[in-house]
């Protein structure tokens, strides 16, 4: 444990907490600057269609208004994390239903959205196509004519309609399908699930006396908001100043841009601060969701329940514009062999275009639908051979030092002490004795990718500034890397104090998504600290005419010869002579890219795969207890255990925190939640029709159980958690109602309906 | 003319008064004109709970309140549970009990938990299940609100008691 | 909504009633937890909201001498289901007001605002029509009472005309020794019903003495069959016998298919919630809960 109060270990209270509880955090909405305008967005009402041509002068002419923005103000400049597809507003053509035509900015928001109803925009209809199985059809309407000539950072298979096309492949699945005693076949299909922060996406712009864009915003990462923007209008990236206030959650529906490049058109434009918070029906409407799914899954096994070879397709709905659909796909794709070994598996997948909104990063990035297909499946198989789910997972699980699908050596592996301990805490081995209704599903899932950095200071008086550019969501990252920070320095918590992100000043990272920020910039945070460490045991051994090998840090901001206890110097000492006498202020850096490779050559056969170092793998087992209602086919899950190696839990209450949220998410993705669509029209835009889960429909009793195997490269041994307490959700209810009631649902969500028709189609299965 | 009327109400204990257009909601007032910003709009439709405030005594939705409505009544928001930026026990456990994530709904819980604790000093964990009911989190799952709840229950008894 | 939509706060009836009979842009506004949720939609554009919250006709939950129970349309539903006067056969529209969205929401709507907008997936409507309500409308050329029954026309439609509200819901005198129960089934707690079903009921022994049984949510109006229900008296309630009288009542159900489910789903739920909420209502009598 830790000598500090509030280090690595404890679960001190956010940083934030106290503003947040007495309602002084300030959110994007809550930031007003003077002669201020409001934006509103005028989005398209056609699924599919040319733009011919824009008649702003009716809205124009309305008093108040001050600027019109449409497509033909920008030019043809595109942005997108993979495939650059996608301008600022909707440009020649409309992809979906609710995608922005025209953005206004008015003296007050009313005037705004009244100036939508003049606007007058010419439409050519074209063909819609409302589903993947359109997207993929012979002669199907091309949604971007011109994908061929697309930026695109990876080397893509695009082509019609197919955003992208990924494969991965080990060992030799078509001869092995004859070692098999038991070939299991099934088709799985998941829905589209809104994220649903409880803040809407919004942003402030305005324009600086040096004609200098400075951009809040609602976002998982200055730095993306600062490349869309830059790309899509044009701007150098030192035109643009990208900072963050308080955000009210994120799970990837922030990751990309949203109403900024707008915003900031319409600031340039009339030279004033312009706002923009969407309501809820148009970031319902307008921004991103869940990648709806369907997945064939074919898993061959021995009689022992061996797990011999794999098949697996996937396809996705991709949505108008690409956004991160590529890694969402390749991610899939990556854990369709689960934390196990298999030795002969052929995973392949396309994601489709369609005239939906852009689906996108979701906390679990294609974990969740892919584990919802194959955890539910290997119970399919254990109920078959009789072998109880527990044994079979067990059987086949990866150790420490296997090799994840592709080929990475996964160097910290606890999923069978997770196993273990839920099913302990479950009194799994008991339940049907007690005539209770379990269910377990498992999963692996990634953090890590791309670049990250971190510069500390000893500011003059000796207390410490961090700066890492990470976005804390409400996860609570700036806690966390505050916590490492202050545990590699000995000092108190309370004492470091952390810049908010800022492109201006922050390090590059690359996002608060992936589960990356804890392991990531993490390890840019420990880098840094330690870098300070060397230069104030550098300093100090000056100070003290003795060698730098010779000294320690020591509680409280303080180094000290070891051995020689009173012999110390405060770091307001050391900052005091490298300020004033040698040295110069002491400034620590780290800065890192993930780079272990995803793929062996060696091993997999890999076309497509949109990265090429994703991660390390923290592992979860989830056990649910659930009841199904005989009558009303309602599925009620009673309790669970989530059982998680995190390698190290920095914050053990944040770390049950993300647990528990997850688990509440993942929790309406399996049983409640979906985005339903009428002819293109999203028809549920809002809380009355689409509904999340409130506290009398989450169980209290989530019980989370923390594992450590500590990750050699991660900071303290840490690994991410924001994601994998959802992943394993939707299969562990599955398979936990398959036990309670004999039905097998295949499709998400599980709603009471469908379960309702299973159970009736059971007993007239058995009444037959 | 202007077609604005003057509103005058209480809140948090001060005097505020405004101009209106009676089109507009309590919810509005309160972080346009008033710049009370710590009530949230998530949804505008009375569903999702973070603008939920305290007139004269009772919970409501502040964006299904109109203004007009409130004139002379007494209006308590999240900024008026504390004195002097020192967090009451509910706040102070909500902080301590990591019931506070992405903070966006934790205004509207707050105001929540306060009424419902006045009215019961000594709730079963079911029945702080049912009054959170009204308010949606998307980030905690509600265990730890539901914790911190308790914790505050412990802590007013602790106080009662001393 | 308009910025030049106007609130007014009539202290009386007769000016309340006064301005919606003269302006045909005028709503009027009692709890608003509705009418302000379609104002900030932008689905309604008044010129002027009347509210109703000053008026003194219209408030207050109160029993008559003769036992018969009189609601004023501006009762919340957090007073109405906190009220010790909806006791005994009357209850059944306790248990469906404390059932409505959730504490906060229960604050401020109000039972005349919410059977006004006849939203077919509302808790009310079946609980009226099993209690027997009758509905108190007042106009500036005097006032009617309707039965519950006649008073829900038909999808967000009532028998309300313009320049009409509701003054109050009355309801007889209660039997203390029957029980009234709403059965509840929604998407996730706190939604409208996919179903409900609000059963009145009194017993004999074991044997059913009295029954009425309405529907909710599974058509334009509350279901309800007086000869369904004749066939339950002297009966014992057991299962196939409730399941039976749930499918006559399912076949003269009308529902669509909405986000809270299909047309389908809910005739197949009719039955297996009149079962569930007439044998709950037998429980809570055996148990003595009747108030």
């Amino acid at each position: 444990m830790s000598n500090i109060p509030g280090g690595v270990g404890a679960s001190p209270p956010k940083l934030e907490a106290d503003e947040k509880v007495l309602g002084r955090a300030t959110y994007i909405a809550d930031m007003y600057r003077s002669n201020m305008l409001h934006g509103a967005i005028l989005s398209s009402p056609h699924a599919h269609a040319r733009i011919l041509s824009y008649d702003t002068s009716a809205a124009l002419a309305l008093t108040g208004v001050k600027a019109i923005v449409t497509g033909d103000d920008f030019d043809h400049n595109y942005m997108g994390p993979f495939i650059k597809d996608e301008a600022a507003i909707a440009k020649d053509k409309v992809r979906y239903i609710g995608e922005p035509v025209a953005a206004v900015a008015a003296i007050t928001e009313d005037i705004a959205r009244e100036a939508l109803r003049l606007i007058e925009v010419e439409y050519e209809d074209l063909p819609a196509i409302l589903s993947m199985d359109e997207a993929v059809a012979d002669g199907a309407a091309v949604i971007h004519e011109d994908l061929n000539s697309y930026v695109k950072i990876y080397d893509a298979v695009c082509h019609g309609n197919v955003m992208s096309e990924t494969k991965l492949e080990e060992g030799n699945v078509d001869t092995a399908w004859d070692q098999c005693d038991l070939i299991v076949e099934n088709i799985y299909e998941t829905q589209a699930q809104s994220h649903l922060p409880i803040e809407t996406c919004g942003a402030l712009a305005e324009v600086d006396g040096k004609g200098r864009v400075e951009l809040w915003s609602a976002n998982q990462s200055v730095f993306r908001v600062q490349a869309n923007v830059c790309e899509t209008l044009g701007l150098p990236m030192s035109k643009l100043r990208c900072l963050t206030p308080s955000v009210g959650g994120g799970f990837g529906n922030k990751m990309e841009a949203h109403v900024q490049p707008m915003v900031v058109k319409l600031a340039m434009i009339t030279d004033r601060p312009v706002k923009l918070i969407l309501n809820r029906e148009e970031d319902l409407e307008m921004i991103r969701a869940r990648h709806p799914s369907r997945i064939r899954c074919k898993t061959g096994v021995l009689n022992d329940g061996t797990f011999i070879a794999r098949e697996v397709e996937i396809l996705m709905d991709g949505g108008a514009f690409a956004d991160d659909s590529p890694g969402v796909l390749g991610h899939s794709l990556l854990c369709s062999r689960g934390p196990y070994r298999i030795p002969n598996i052929r995973s392949q997948g396309k994601v489709m275009y369609t005239n939906h909104l852009r689906f996108a990063a979701f906390r679990g990035f294609g974990n969740p639908q892919i584990n919802f297909a194959t955890e539910s499946q290997i119970d399919e198989i254990a109920a078959k051979l009789d072998i109880d789910p527990i044994d079979i997972r067990l059987k086949n699980a990866m150790d420490t030092g296997d090799p994840w699908f592709g080929g990475q050596i996964v160097e910290s592996n606890g999923l069978k002490e997770c196993i273990a301990k839920a099913r302990e805490a479950s009194d799994w081995t008991n339940s049907a004795d007690n005539n209770r209704s379990l269910g377990i599903a498992v999963c692996g899932h990634i953090s890590g990718l791309l670049g990250t950095g971190a510069i500390v200071r000893l500011l003059e008086d000796g207390t410490v500034a961090l700066n890492t550019g990470a976005t804390d969501i409400g996860q609570g990252s700036d806690t966390v890397l505050s916590q490492m920070c202050a545990e590699v320095l000995q000092v108190p918590l309370d004492t470091i104090s952390l810049a908010s992100p800022d492109t201006d000043g922050s390090p590059y990272n690359w996002g608060t998504t992936a589960s990356r920020v804890t392991y990531t910039t993490g390890r840019a945070v420990v880098g840094a600290a330690k870098d300070v460490e060397t230069q104030i045991k550098q300093s100090a051994s000056e100070m003290f005419e003795c060698s730098a090998d010779d000294l320690e840090l020591l509680p409280g901001g303080k180094v000290g010869v070891i051995g020689v206890p009173g012999k110390e110097l405060s770091f307001f000492d050391v900052s005091g002579f490298t300020h004033w006498r040698k040295g110069g202020p002491i400034v620590g850096s780290h800065s890192l890219v993930y780079d272990t490779a995803t793929v062996d050559p060696k091993r997999a056969n890999v076309t497509g795969l949109p990265f090429g170092q994703i991660g390390v793998y923290a592992f979860n087992a989830m056990i649910v207890e659930t009841e199904v209602d005989d009558r009303t086919g309602r599925i009620d899950v009673i309790r669970a255990w989530s059982a998680t190696d995190v390698g190290k839990a920095i914050n053990p209450g944040l770390v049950e925190g993300q647990l528990e949220g997850g688990f509440a998410q993942g929790l309406g993705f399996a049983l409640v939640e979906e985005m339903i669509w009428d002819s293109g029209r999203l028809a549920n835009p809002n809380l009355m029709d689409y509904k999340i889960p409130g506290s009398l429909d989450v169980p209290y009793e989530i019980n989370t159980i923390i594992v450590e195997h500590p990750e050699p490269d991660g900071p303290f041994g840490a690994k991410g958690v924001g994601e994998i307490g959802l992943v394993a959700v939707p299969a562990s209810i599955a398979n936990a109602v398959y036990s309670a009631a004999g039905i097998r649902l295949r499709k998400l969500p599980m709603t009471s309906e469908r379960a309702f028709n299973a159970l009736r189609e059971r007993a007239e299965d058995h009444a037959a | 003319m202007s077609n604005k009327q003057p509103l005058s109400f209480t809140v948090n204990g001060d005097v505020a008064e405004t101009l209106i257009s009676g089109g507009e909601t309590l919810l509005t007032v309160l972080r346009d004109h008033l710049h009370l910003t710590g009530t949230k709009r998530g949804c505008n439709q009375g569903v999702c709970g973070a603008c939920t405030v305290i007139v004269d005594g009772k919970p409501v939705r502040s964006c299904l309140s109109m203004a007009a409505l409130s004139e002379g009544s007494e209006v308590a928001t999240v900024e008026g549970l504390s004195e002097n930026n020192v967090p009451s026990n509910i706040q102070q456990a909500f902080a301590d009990n990591g019931a506070v994530q992405c903070g966006f709904c934790t205004a509207g819980v707050l105001v929540t938990v306060t009424a419902f604790l006045a009215e019961n000093a000594d709730p079963t964990t079911e029945d702080v299940r049912h009054a959170l009911s009204g308010n949606l989190c998307r980030c905690s799952g509600y265990k730890k609100i539901i914790d911190a709840v308790m914790a505050a229950v412990m802590t007013q008894a602790a106080e009662a008691s001393a | 909504m308009s910025v030049s939509t106007k609130v007014s706060q009539p202290d009386n009836i007769a000016a309340a009633l006064n301005t919606l009979s003269t302006d045909d842009e005028a709503l009027c506004l009692s709890g608003g937890a509705t009418l302000v949720a379609m104002l900030n939609a932008n689905l309604v554009d008044p010129s002027t909201l009347v509210s109703l919250k000053n008026i003194p006709e219209l408030s207050g939950l109160k029993q008559n001498s003769d036992g018969s129970i009189e609601i004023g349309a501006m009762s919340r539903h957090a007073m109405s289901a906190a009220s010790e006067l909806l006791v005994g056969s009357n209850r059944g529209i306790r248990d469906a007001a404390s059932k409505i969205a959730n504490p906060t929401v229960r604050n401020m709507g109000t039972m005349g605002g919410s059977i006004s907008f006849s939203d077919p997936g509302a808790d009310y409507p079946p609980a009226l029509v099993a209690a027997d309500a009758e509905i108190e409308i007042l106009s500036a050329s005097g006032s009617r009472r309707v039965a519950a029954s006649d008073f829900f026309v038909d999808w967000y439609e009532t028998a309300l005309k313009p320049g009409e509200i509701v003054r109050a819901i009355h309801l007889p005198a209660a039997d203390p020794d029957a029980i009234g129960f709403h059965e509840k089934f929604a998407r996730v707690e706190g939604d409208f019903a996919t179903v409900s079903v609000n059963v009145v009921l009194a017993l004999d022994e074991l044997n059913c003495r009295m029954i009425r049984i309405a529907i909710g949510a599974c058509g334009p109006t509350p279901v309800r069959d007086i000869d369904v229900e004749a066939t339950l008296i002297g009966n014992p309630l057991d299962e196939a016998t409730l399941i039976a009288a749930g499918e006559q009542l399912a076949r003269a159900c009308d529902p669509m298919d909405d986000m809270r489910g299909s047309a389908e789903y809910r005739l197949n739920l009719v039955p297996q919630l009149v079962a569930r909420a007439a044998l709950r209502a037998r429980d809570l009598l055996k148990l003595g809960v009747a108030s």
